[in-house]
């Protein structure tokens, strides 16, 4: 072997570039972070046996989950059975089941007026009308918007993209900007006005008010739901439908028979998610009504939510127990949708 | 049942041409078979057939009836998928009854249709089953059935039996051939397996790039190929294809050293290049007087059959079949004589050379 010629200096060597070079420096931290954890973890592997190793990896984000919903769901639990407005439990004093008590302590429960908490029953009726309505519209307009954009159509990634934008909206800033248009002197009002109609106060009607609520919640979260959906459809074979086309099948036909069952799995994630969110709704709706007019648009959230910290009298127990009652809802639709999903799948 | 006419048929996808102006014409009953190499036009001209493609230009006519722009719906045309397309979450008893409903049948019609189908196709036992829990057979012969039940004018296969393993696509060709005697339609089937076509069609239509090659019975083609394409692409093992050069006429040579050999030349003019085909079973040992030296590079024992595959300097590989178990190792010499009735040559524009052509 010969030596290298003495003329070429290190710095004539070709320049790596700056990705390559932070790529490798990130491939070396990795690689002595895995050879210095390796030998720790074939030991505990050797001590505990491989399959325990799972719940060794799922532990660090156990931890944190705990942290963030088991024990606050312990410490609500904890809360619906004691009384007072302290916010420390070592001085609330415990009440057993008077909060649920007081809670269900209803003349009908068709008829809020009749229940003691009748604030807490409006927001139930308020919640079911508002998720029916908002169920109904946000699956309707996602299948039907799906259908659209699954079609061969000029502009298909626009228009993808401008019905999934609302979605990387925040909730209040759809809200805020929904306000801006509906409100006395908004955009829509001035436009009304224009074509010679009259001014709509659409936060003082009821009605208007129910209505708006849902439309916005559709508008900002139909996106999302459209492109589960979407790819429902998408993952229909097209020989499929050449087949129903051999088949000299109607297009109505095609859609109930074809489209529809195939499609029923990712629908029925759609209906689920769709009605746990419903339930949920509380920010959007909040901003943009404020519960009213009255307590027109007052949901079970917003009411937990004032009756917690918002109001003169901190209750945190009927707080606590109201959100107890609503999580079990929850997680009897969720418990739905898994075996639903399972079953349709 | 119906027959079948294409005129001037083209299609183009933009500026790309797939089909090149397509003449033919199929008879009512026949059994036809498209074949040739990926991407030579046959499945996409299937799909015109069906309507599912448009045309770029041309005619189709079914019993003399132009449905060039009539829907696929409204053809009476039922096809059978390469993917089956069975519709996944319908039973095979619905499966096949969907088709049916469309056609606004009585109920009693239908279930009639279904379980006569079902019988002949051995899946009565299956019809309240979904296809996922059929076997890859089975539901070839549900796919089978979906078009039967509809009594369709014509047939349409679209490389059904491709997804099939090599045991259970023998007996389904097997089963095609069977079905097409009993109930005596039109079919048209796509393949690029030149042994289902050669098996199963009535006529053969061999196509390259859009382009029909030739036309003809299946002993036709292997007979008396029209050109190298179908010469090469018709018969397994392929036909030996040697360059020669014309002697005089009736007389080629494959090269200086060797003998002259005897085959028709047309009209080629002595000293014009051409190309021999021979197909491996008409190659014989020879003991004397062999038209060619070959040295063995590899012997293949089928046992009923034994394949030499033979070089000599300048010449590519030649196939040699014999019939029965021939005792010869690799490295022997093998001196061979082409069978002067069964020689083809082929012009230096690949067209075969026909007496006084």
């Amino acid at each position: 072997m010969t030596d290298l010629p003495t003329g070429i200096e290190p710095q004539a060597a070709p320049t790596v570039p700056l990705l390559a070079r932070l790529r490798r420096a990130g491939e070396t931290a990795l690689g002595t972070l895995l050879r210095l954890v390796d030998r720790p973890m074939r030991l505990l592997q050797r001590l505990i046996g491989e399959r325990r190793m799972a719940y060794v990896f799922l532990l660090p984000n156990l931890v944190f989950f705990s942290l963030f919903v088991f024990v606050p769901l312990a410490i609500d639990l904890v809360f619906s059975f004691t009384g007072g407005e302290s916010l420390f439990p070592s001085q609330r004093p415990y009440v057993g089941t008077d909060q649920y008590a007081y809670l269900f302590d209803c003349g009908s429960f068709l008829d809020p007026a009749s229940c003691r908490v009748d604030h807490f029953w409006r927001g139930v009726a308020n919640t079911l009308r508002f998720t029916m309505f908002q169920l109904v519209s946000m699956v309707a307009f996602s299948l039907v918007t799906a259908l659209v954009l699954n079609m061969r159509i000029r502009g298909r990634g626009f228009f993808r993209a401008v019905y999934f934008f609302p979605v990387l909206l925040s909730p209040v800033v759809v809200a805020l900007v929904w306000k801006w248009i509906l409100q006395r002197d908004g955009l829509l009002n001035a436009g009304l006005t224009t074509i010679g109609g009259q001014k709509i106060l659409f936060f003082v009607d009821p009605g208007w008010a129910m209505f708006w609520s849902v439309f916005v919640s559709v508008w900002a979260h139909m996106g999302f739901y459209t492109l589960i959906l979407l790819a429902g459809l998408q993952a229909i074979p097209a020989d499929l439908y050449e087949a129903a086309q051999m088949d000299a099948t109607p297009r109505w036909r095609v859609f109930w028979r074809i489209t529809l069952p195939l499609l029923w799995p990712n629908l029925i994630v759609v209906i689920v998610l769709a009605l746990i969110r419903g339930v949920q709704t509380f920010d959007e709706v909040f901003v943009l009504t404020g519960g009213g007019p009255g307590t027109a648009t007052l949901m079970i959230v917003q009411y937990i939510y004032e009756t917690a910290f918002a109001s003169q009298v901190q209750n945190f127990g009927l707080a606590a127990a109201a959100s107890i009652v609503l999580g079990v809802v929850l997680f009897l639709l969720t418990l739905a949708q898994l075996s639903r999903t399972r079953s349709a799948s | 049942m119906a027959g079948l006419t294409l005129k001037g048929v083209r299609k183009a996808y933009g500026t790309i041409a797939v089909i090149h102006g397509v003449d033919l014409a199929i008879a009512d009953g026949e059994f036809i078979v498209f074949v040739g190499p990926s991407g030579c036009g046959k499945s996409t001209l299937l799909r015109i057939i069906a309507g599912l493609e448009e045309v770029t230009d041309g005619e189709i006519a079914i019993d003399g009836l132009d449905v060039t722009r009539v829907p696929a719906s409204d053809r009476g045309l039922a096809m059978v998928f390469q993917s089956y397309a069975l519709y996944p979450h319908m039973s095979v008893y619905k499966n096949m009854a969907f088709a049916l409903e469309n056609m606004g049948l009585a109920r009693s019609e239908i279930d009639a249709r279904v379980r006569r189908a079902a019988a002949m196709l051995r899946l009565t036992e299956y019809v309240e089953r979904k296809p996922k829990a059929l076997s890859g057979g089975q539901r070839q012969r549900v796919a089978i059935g979906r078009a039967i039940v509809r009594d369709p004018k014509i047939f349409l296969l679209d490389e059904p039996l491709s997804n099939l393993d090599a045991e259970l696509r023998v007996a389904t060709r097997k089963e095609l051939a069977a079905l097409h005697a009993e109930i005596g339609g039109t079919m048209i089937y796509v393949t690029h397996d030149q042994v289902e076509a050669m098996t199963m069609a009535d006529r053969i239509v061999v196509l390259r790039g859009g382009r029909i090659e030739q036309v003809g019975t299946p002993l036709d083609l292997y007979n008396r190929p029209d050109n190298l394409f179908v010469a090469g692409f018709i018969g397994s093992p392929r036909m030996n294809l040697l360059p020669v050069q014309v002697v005089s006429p009736g007389l080629v040579r494959l090269s200086e050293a060797s003998e002259p050999i005897k085959v028709t030349t047309g009209s080629l003019a002595a000293g014009a290049s051409a190309t021999l085909g021979v197909r491996p079973e008409h190659i014989a040992l020879a003991a004397e007087g062999a038209d060619l030296a070959l040295t063995i590079d590899l012997v293949e024992q089928l046992g009923g059959d034994t394949y030499f595959y033979g070089s000599a300097p300048g010449l590519p590989q030649i196939t040699v079949r014999q019939n029965g178990q021939a005792l010869r190792g690799r490295g022997e010499a093998l001196p061979v004589r082409f069978e002067p009735a069964h020689l083809h040559l082929f012009d230096a524009e690949g067209a075969a050379v026909r007496p006084g052509r």
